[in-house]
C-alpha cells in the first residue's frame, strides 16, 4: 500500500515536471503553477519564525518587497544579472531582519508580532512616498526578464561565442522556480536537522531551558529572523523578474496573512505542510477569484476563508494539515543507525 | 495654525484613547493583544448606520450599537479565545489575526466593500458649526461633543474600574490569574465583561470616527486598530489611564508629524512611535516592563 | 577547602521585595551540598542567581571551574552554562515534543559550534560533529538508564523519567556544578532510590552537585554539607546533625508548622 502510494507519488512528479513541455499546457495554469512556488518559497521562508522559534511575523512581506524592489532597481538602473541580484537581494533583506530584530527580539512575542507589522506597512509607505527612488505607486515596470548570458564562459574558455538566453513566456520560469524551491526545501530541511535547527526548536519549546542549555536566545532569534527575511526577500527578486512588475500595493499586509495562513494550514514548523499551503491556499485564491463575482462579491472578501480557515485550524487542529511529530527528522542517516543500534540491542 | 493642528490632534486623540483602553484592558486580563478589536471598532461605525437607516435617532441607534458590538466582543472571546486560554500564545495570536480577517471580509460581504457616508441627516444641523472660535482656532460642535462623549466615557470607565466589584476583579485577574480564580472570582465572567466593556468603547469611537471624517469602510479598522494600539503601548500596555494618554499624545503627534514634517507619512508617525517605544521603553508611560521574562 | 563556588553577600530585590539577603556560602568541589529551607525560602531564587537567570542586586558569586576562580554575577544563563554550570527545574522544563534524544543533543548545544553555513554545506567537520553529539546524547542518556526511549518524544515519559531526562540534558552540557531543584519531587520510593544511586554516578564523574529538596531523610542521607535559607536569610550552614540541632533551623521549619524536619 504504502509502497503503490509512492510510486503514484513519483508519476504525479514526473507528470508535473514534464506537464509546461507537453501540447495540453496552458499558459493560465503554467503562470498558477509558479505563482504557487513563489510562495512554496514564502511559505518555507516564513515558517522558521512561527513554525520553529514560536515567534508570530506579522510583517514577512515587508521582506519581500525588499527583495522585489532590489532585484527590480538593479535590474532598471544597472541591468544586473539576475544570478548576482539573487543573492543581493536575500543579503539586503537579511541586513533589514537583524537590523529590525537586534532591538526588538528582547521583548516578548506579541510586541514582536507589533513590530513587524509596524514594519510591513513602513515599507509600504517607503515604496509609495520615496517617488525619487521607487517611482511610489505608480510601480516599476518594464523590468528585464531572467536571462541566461553565457559570454563570460566564451571569454573563459576563448571560444568567440555571444549565447544569451532570455526567458520568455512561462515555461523557463516554471522550471526556474521549481529549481529555487528544490533549493530552499533542501536547505530547511538540512537546518531543521541540525545544531541551528535544534536550538531554535528548543527557543520555541521552552526559552529558559533553551538558554540553560546554552543556547543565546537573541542571537538564535535574530539568525532566525534573518534567514527568513533573506528567503523572503530571494522569493521577491524571483517575483520582479517574472511579473517584470512590481509596485507598492502588491506588498500589503494581505500577503503577509495569505502567507501565515498557509503556514498554519500545512501545519507550523513542518515544511513539507508549508508546501502543501501554498497550493491549497493558491487554488483555493483561484478558484474564490472565479466564484465570488459570480456571486456578486468583491474578489477580497476571499479573505474571509482564509481567516476562518486560520481560526478553525487552531481551534481543532493546532497542527494544521500535517501534525508535527517529533519524527519528523527522525529520517536522517544518523537516526537511522541509531534505531538499527537500539532494535540490535534489545535482541541481544 | 499650530493652535488648530493641537485640537484637531486632540480630537483625533480622544478617539484613539477609546479604542486603545479597549486592547489594553483586554491585554491586561488574559495578555493577548486582540488583533480583532480595530474590527470591533469598525462594527461599530456600520451597525449605528444600519439603525439609522432604520429610522432610529442618532442616540437609540449609537447604544444598540454599542450592545450590539459589546455582544460581538464577548462571543468573539467565548467562541475563539477561550479554547485557547491554554494553548501557547502563539495559537491564540494566530486566531485574533484570522479573526480580525475574518469580520471584516464579513463586513465587506454585508455592507459592501466601498465607502459609505456617515448618514447627515442624523446629525443635529448644528454639529458643523463653529462652537467656539480664539483667534485662529475654531472648535466645532461636533469636537465638543466628542470631547464630552469621550471624557465621560473614560470617567465612567474609570469609576467601573476602580469602584465596582467587577472592576476590582478585572485588576485582580490582570495580577495574577491563578490567585483570583483560587480567591472565589469567576474568571471567565470577567473576561467577558472586559471584552463587553472595551468593546462598547470601540463602537462609540467607531461612531465618532465615522461622524468627524463622514466616511466609514470594511477596512477602517485596520489602521486604527494598530494606531490605537500603538497608544496602548505608548501609555504602557494593560494600564487604563496610560491608554488614555497614550492616545491622545499619539494623535497630537500625528497631528503635528503631518502639518510639519511630512503629510504622506501620516500613519507612518504612528508605527514610527510604536516601534520606537517598543525599542526603547516597552513599558510605556504607566506600564509594566515587557522585557521577556525569564 | 577546594570551594568550585564561593556566593558571598548575595542579595536580591524584586521591586520592594527582598528575596535574598546578604547569602554567603560555599560548595567544596567533588561534595554534594543540600540548599534546603521552608517554601518561598528563595532556594530557587539561589539557583537562578547561580545559574545566570537572575542579576543579583548586591553580593559576588565566585566560580571556579578549574583553578581560576571569577566573579561570574550577572553573567547570562548561556554564559554560566558554557563555564560549567548546568541545571535542572523545580517544575520540569523538557522540550515536550521533541524526542528525548533532540532534548539531550540540544543539551550538547553549548559543546559544539557548527553555524549556518555548515548545516546548510553539510560540510564534513559539520557530519562528523552531528555524529558526535549523537553518541555524547546517547552517553548521557544510557548514564540516566534512558538509552532505549531515546527516540519516543520527552512528553511521553513518566514523570519520574522526564526528571531523569532533565539531568541527562544537563550533563550533556558537560557541567563541573550541577544545580539540581527539586530533582526527588514526585517519585515514588523506588524511583527515589535510583535518583540515589544515579546522583553517586554524576559524583563519581567528577561533578559538584547542589541540590534542593523537600525529602528531609533524603537530603541529610546523602548531604555532607546543608545550607538552610528561611525568608531569604541563611539561618544555618553545617552538616546534617548541626544543622538538625539549630534551634532556628526547627523554628523555621516547626513554626511554618511544617512536619518534614
Amino acid at each position: 500500500m504504502r509502497g503503490a502510494f509512492k510510486t503514484l507519488l513519483y508519476l504525479a512528479a514526473a507528470a508535473a515536471l514534464a506537464y509546461p513541455l507537453t501540447p495540453f499546457r496552458d499558459v493560465y495554469v503554467l503562470h498558477v503553477l509558479v505563482l504557487i512556488m513563489v510562495y512554496m518559497v514564502l511559505a518555507m521562508g516564513l515558517n522558521i519564525l512561527p513554525g520553529f522559534c514560536g515567534l508570530l511575523d506579522l510583517g514577512f512581506v515587508g521582506f519581500y518587497g525588499i527583495g522585489a524592489y532590489t532585484a527590480g532597481l538593479l535590474t532598471i538602473h544597472y541591468n544586473m544579472s539576475f544570478w548576482l541580484i539573487v543573492p543581493l537581494a536575500a543579503v539586503n533583506g537579511a541586513f533589514f531582519g537583524v537590523m529590525l530584530g537586534v532591538p526588538t527580539l528582547r521583548l516578548v512575542g506579541d510586541y514582536f508580532a507589533i513590530v513587524t507589522f509596524g514594519f510591513s506597512e513602513l515599507v509600504v509607505l517607503f515604496l509609495t512616498n520615496e517617488i525619487w527612488l521607487t517611482r511610489g505607486p505608480l510601480g516599476v515596470p518594464g523590468i528585464a526578464p531572467v536571462s541566461i548570458d553565457a559570454t563570460w564562459l566564451a571569454t573563459l574558455l576563448g571560444v568567440d561565442s555571444r549565447w544569451r538566453y532570455a526567458f520568455r513566456g512561462e515555461v523557463p520560469y516554471f522550471y526556474l522556480g521549481l529549481l529555487m524551491v528544490i533549493l530552499v526545501y533542501c536547505g530547511m530541511r538540512r537546518l531543521e536537522d541540525s545544531r541551528l535547527g535544534r536550538a531554535w526548536l528548543a527557543i520555541r519549546e521552552d526559552p529558559m531551558a533553551a538558554a540553560s542549555c546554552g543556547v543565546d536566545l537573541l542571537a538564535y532569534k535574530v539568525i532566525a529572523f534573518a534567514v527568513s527575511a533573506g528567503i523572503g526577500a530571494m522569493a521577491g527578486a524571483f517575483f520582479a523578474r517574472w511579473t517584470l512588475f512590481i509596485s507598492p500595493d502588491m506588498f500589503k499586509f494581505w500577503e503577509s496573512f495569505l502567507v501565515l495562513c498557509m503556514v498554519v494550514l500545512g501545519g507550523l514548523g513542518n515544511i513539507n505542510g508549508a508546501l502543501v499551503g501554498a497550493v491549497i491556499l493558491i487554488a483555493l485564491g483561484e478558484l474564490l477569484r472565479v466564484a465570488l463575482p459570480r456571486l456578486g462579491l468583491p474578489t477580497e472578501t476571499r479573505f474571509l476563508a482564509y481567516g476562518l480557515i486560520m481560526v478553525l485550524i487552531m481551534r481543532f487542529r493546532p497542527g494544521g494539515i500535517f501534525t508535527q511529530v517529533a519524527e519528523t527528522t527522525m529520517q536522517s542517516g544518523l537516526i537511522k543507525e541509531l534505531r538499527a543500534r537500539l532494535a540490535a540491542r534489545r535482541t541481544a | 495654525m499650530f493652535e488648530q493642528q493641537l485640537v484637531n490632534g486632540f480630537t483625533l486623540g480622544l478617539i484613539y484613547a477609546l479604542i486603545a483602553v479597549g486592547y489594553t484592558m483586554v491585554y491586561g486580563v488574559i495578555e493577548l493583544i486582540n488583533f480583532a478589536h480595530g474590527e470591533i471598532y469598525m462594527l461599530g461605525a456600520f451597525l449605528t448606520l444600519s439603525c439609522i437607516s432604520m429610522g432610529l435617532p442618532l442616540p437609540l441607534a449609537v447604544l444598540l450599537a454599542m450592545l450590539a458590538t459589546a455582544a460581538i466582543g464577548v462571543l468573539l472571546d467565548v467562541v475563539a479565545y477561550r479554547p485557547l486560554r491554554e494553548a501557547p500564545r502563539l495559537a491564540a495570536l494566530i486566531t485574533a489575526i484570522g479573526m480580525s480577517i475574518f469580520l471584516q471580509n464579513l463586513a465587506m460581504i454585508i455592507w459592501g466593500s466601498r465607502p459609505l457616508p456617515f448618514p447627515r441627516q442624523a446629525l443635529p444641523a448644528f454639529f458643523a458649526e463653529p462652537a467656539l472660535r480664539f483667534s485662529e482656532v475654531t472648535v466645532t460642535w461636533m469636537q465638543i461633543v466628542i470631547y464630552v462623549t469621550a471624557l465621560a466615557l473614560m470617567v465612567g470607565l474609570n469609576l467601573v474600574i476602580t469602584k465596582t466589584r467587577t472592576g476590582t476583579a478585572m485588576r485582580a485577574l490582570a495580577q495574577n490569574r491563578t490567585a483570583a480564580a483560587l480567591m472565589g472570582i469567576n474568571v471567565n465572567r470577567v473576561i467577558s465583561f472586559t471584552f463587553a466593556l472595551g468593546s462598547g468603547m470601540g463602537a462609540v469611537a467607531g461612531v465618532m470616527v465615522s461622524m468627524y471624517y463622514n466616511t466609514m469602510y470594511p477596512t477602517m479598522g485596520y489602521l486604527a486598530g494598530v494606531k490605537a494600539f500603538a497608544a496602548a503601548v505608548l501609555g504602557g500596555i494593560g494600564s487604563v489611564p496610560g491608554a488614555m494618554l497614550g492616545g491622545v499624545a499619539l494623535g497630537i503627534a500625528e497631528t503635528l508629524g503631518a502639518g510639519y514634517i511630512s503629510s504622506p507619512y501620516r500613519d507612518g508617525v504612528a508605527y514610527a512611535v510604536m516601534i520606537l517605544v517598543i525599542i526603547f521603553r516597552p513599558s510605556g508611560f504607566l506600564g509594566r516592563s515587557m522585557v521577556e521574562k525569564a | 577547602m577546594d570551594a568550585i563556588l564561593k556566593v558571598e553577600g548575595v542579595s536580591k530585590r524584586f521591586g520592594g521585595l527582598l528575596a535574598l539577603g546578604d547569602v554567603s556560602f560555599a560548595v567544596e568541589r567533588g561534595a554534594i551540598m543540600g540548599l534546603i529551607g521552608p517554601n518561598g525560602a528563595g532556594k530557587t531564587t539561589m539557583f537562578n542567581c547561580v545559574a545566570g537567570i537572575y542579576k543579583p542586586t548586591e553580593g559576588r558569586i565566585l566560580f571556579a571551574a578549574d583553578d581560576a576562580q571569577r566573579d561570574v554575577a550577572g553573567r547570562k544563563p548561556e554564559r554560566m552554562t558554557a563555564l560549567g554550570v548546568a541545571r535542572t527545574f523545580q517544575n520540569i522544563r523538557l522540550f515536550a515534543s521533541l524526542t528525548v534524544l533532540d532534548n539531550v543533543r540540544i543539551g550538547r548545544h553549548c559543546r559544539t559550534a557548527a553555524n549556518f553555513f555548515g548545516a546548510v554545506l553539510r560540510t564534513r567537520s559539520q557530519r562528523a560533529e552531528e555524529r558526535r553529539i549523537v553518541d555524547d546524547a546517547m552517553e548521557c542518556l544510557d548514564f540516566v538508564g534512558l538509552g532505549e526511549a531515546a527516540l519516543s518524544q520527552a512528553s511521553s515519559l513518566s514523570y519520574g523519567d522526564q526528571r531523569r531526562l532533565e539531568i541527562a540534558r544537563a550533563l550533556a552540557t558537560q557541567p563541573r556544578l550541577l544545580l539540581l531543584d527539586e530533582p526527588a519531587a514526585g517519585m515514588n520510593p523506588r524511583e527515589t532510590e535510583a535518583l540515589v544511586d544515579l546522583i553517586h554516578a554524576i559524583l563519581a564523574r567528577g561533578v559538584t552537585v547542589v541540590l534542593i529538596e523537600h525529602d528531609m531523610k533524603l537530603v541529610m542521607r546523602i548531604c555532607k554539607h546543608l545550607v538552610v535559607l528561611d525568608h531569604g536569610v541563611k539561618i544555618a550552614d553545617g552538616t546534617p546533625q548541626e544543622v538538625r540541632a539549630n534551634p532556628d533551623v526547627i523554628e523555621a521549619y516547626l513554626g511554618k508548622g511544617a512536619a518534614h524536619a
